[in-house]
């Protein structure tokens, strides 16, 4: 019999791969972007903590996101995309 | 997964095709109707004249044919004049304040609930009186259905691999009903969402199944609104920590009670935001410090339960006795309104 | 953002894996994934460290470290 393929959808346009551009690992600014999750925010304080043994750690910042359960706003990733290089994201659960 | 929108497939028995499904990962556990390319063609005709796009659905973020819709809908026993509801419920768990990606991603117990207002739950007979939250008709099952189909084939949300709640709920079989507006004292929910009273519409916001608030002892509106705001005051909910909009839905015997007392939906949402608090002494000090980052601050020592009165929907459903139903939401989510499109005339 | 050019690299539990690499899959995205054991929420502070150690492991190893 024929049937009409119940999970047939069209792919988005193809943008190719996205890949960051080379960053400096040790002395690019790092955002650490957390869900909002309990212990996520800790899980990212700790790592950066462990971090400034290896890394210069004064332009590593913190934010959350308003609620564990929506997306950021536009206006943070917007912010973040500006300022930041490396973004070390906690989806903590 | 196959990736032609038509498979040429062996016939075969029922039992047979329930395997198959199965095998597909395309059920919902229980046995489907095959989406013969027939079929699918008539439930299309059901919504002929909708050349609306459908946007990608999260998290595959493929672009859905009307076809691959319409097979989702065939094969949860939609009949083709359900079809244009389930795409009206379709498109508002699309509209990005429902946060559908969230509510999959999410371990909460949430699920679509549709409800239907307008002249076309009488046409199509969806059940808005007694036991409408449950079994036994046909619109209700398959149009909640077909929505939690697709959202699984199309959108990829597969249970317990991209749909991630800790319990599921039954309502992700189907939860769909229509409002009673027939024995409704206050106006229809979608007119009071600004919609004609002969339009008809879907409602759909992310949810817990109903929860039964009981009350055969008060015997006025004030008391009955007391008793439910200490049913619905709960320092577990989601909407305390996520800070969401919820249903409540008045039986029409309790309807009746609060509109005799002249409780209008207005002062019914405000009584309900004022006194539906969460005290602090019932909530721990790690997630009065997690709901205070969110934004959810005490206010006179107790949390409250949603933003703002609006985020407190009313609406009335259900058939005699005292009860009256409380509906949890993801809590980051909203209550989505889609008028449903009739067919054009052939 | 990798989309907008920062290096970003996701730490998610196990159990959030799948999900995880099917976005990225969906959004074409190489996935820079760390996992560490379910769950993080609901750890006191003895029991998240080993959380943290694993995060970092994965990191320095994203880092090239």
């Amino acid at each position: 019999m024929r049937i009409v393929n119940p999970t047939f959808g069209i792919e988005p346009a193809s943008e190719g791969t996205a890949t960051a551009a080379p960053v400096d690992w040790l002395n690019d600014p790092m955002i650490l972007f957390s869900n909002n999750k309990p212990n996520a925010k800790e899980l990212l304080e700790g790592v950066r903590q462990r971090l400034s043994a290896i890394r210069r750690i004064d332009n590593i910042d913190y934010i959350a996101k308003p609620s564990a359960s929506q997306p950021a706003p536009a206006e943070t990733l917007n912010d973040v995309v500006r300022k930041y290089r490396i973004a070390l994201l906690a989806l903590g659960d | 997964m196959p990736d032609a929108e038509v498979l040429d497939i062996p016939d075969m028995d029922p039992d047979a095709w329930a395997d198959y499904v199965e095998q597909q990962g395309w059920t919902d556990g229980l046995p489907l109707v095959p989406p013969t390319e027939a079929a699918v063609a008539r439930m299309v005709e059901g919504a002929r004249g909708d050349n609306e796009p459908v946007p990608p659905i999260t998290p595959r973020l493929m672009t859905p044919t009307i076809r691959s819709l319409a097979a989702n809908a065939v094969m949860a026993g939609c009949r083709p004049e359900y079809f244009p509801v389930v795409l009206a419920a379709l498109r508002g768990v699309l509209v990005a304040d429902y946060n559908l990606h969230g509510t999959l991603a999410t371990t909460h117990s949430c699920a679509p609930m549709v409800m239907i207002n307008g002249p076309l739950r009488k046409t199509l007979n969806v059940n808005c009186g007694s036991n409408c939250f449950g079994q036994g008709w046909r619109a209700n099952a398959a149009i909640g259905r077909a929505l939690q189909l697709i959202l699984n084939n199309v959108g990829g949300a597969k249970p317990a691999v991209m749909d991630r709640l800790t319990f599921g709920s039954p309502a992700k079989y189907t939860f769909c009903f229509g409002e009673n507006e027939e024995e409704s004292p206050f106006a229809p929910y979608h007119v009071r969402q600004g919609f004609a009273a002969d339009e008809s519409v879907a409602t759909v916001i992310s949810s817990e199944p109903n929860h039964n608030l009981n009350d055969h002892g008060s015997t006025s509106g004030i008391d009955l609104l007391t008793t439910f705001a200490g049913g619905i005051a709960s320092p577990a909910a989601n909407n305390i920590s996520a800070k969401g909009p919820f249903f409540i839905v008045f039986g029409p015997e309790h309807a009746a009670t609060l509109a005799r007392d002249n409780w209008t939906v207005e002062a019914i949402q405000q009584f309900l935001f004022d006194k539906a608090r969460v005290p602090l002494s019932e909530v721990s000090a790690e997630n009065r410090y997690r709901y205070e980052t969110g934004g959810n601050f005490p206010e006179n020592g107790a949390f409250k339960v949603a933003p703002t009165p609006e985020d407190i929907h009313v609406a009335v459903a259900g058939g005699p006795g005292k009860h009256s139903a409380w509906i949890p939401s993801f809590g980051g989510t909203a209550a989505i309104s889609v008028r449903i499109k009739p067919p054009a005339a052939a | 953002m990798r989309k907008r050019g920062l290096a970003g690299v996701v730490i998610a539990t196990e159990t959030f894996r799948p999900l995880v690499l099917a976005q990225a899959r969906a959004r074409k995205l190489e996935p820079h994934l760390i996992v560490v054991k379910h769950p993080v929420g609901g750890l006191n502070a003895a029991e998240l460290e080993e959380r943290i150690e694993a995060a970092f492991a994965g990191l320095k190893l994203e880092m090239g470290v």
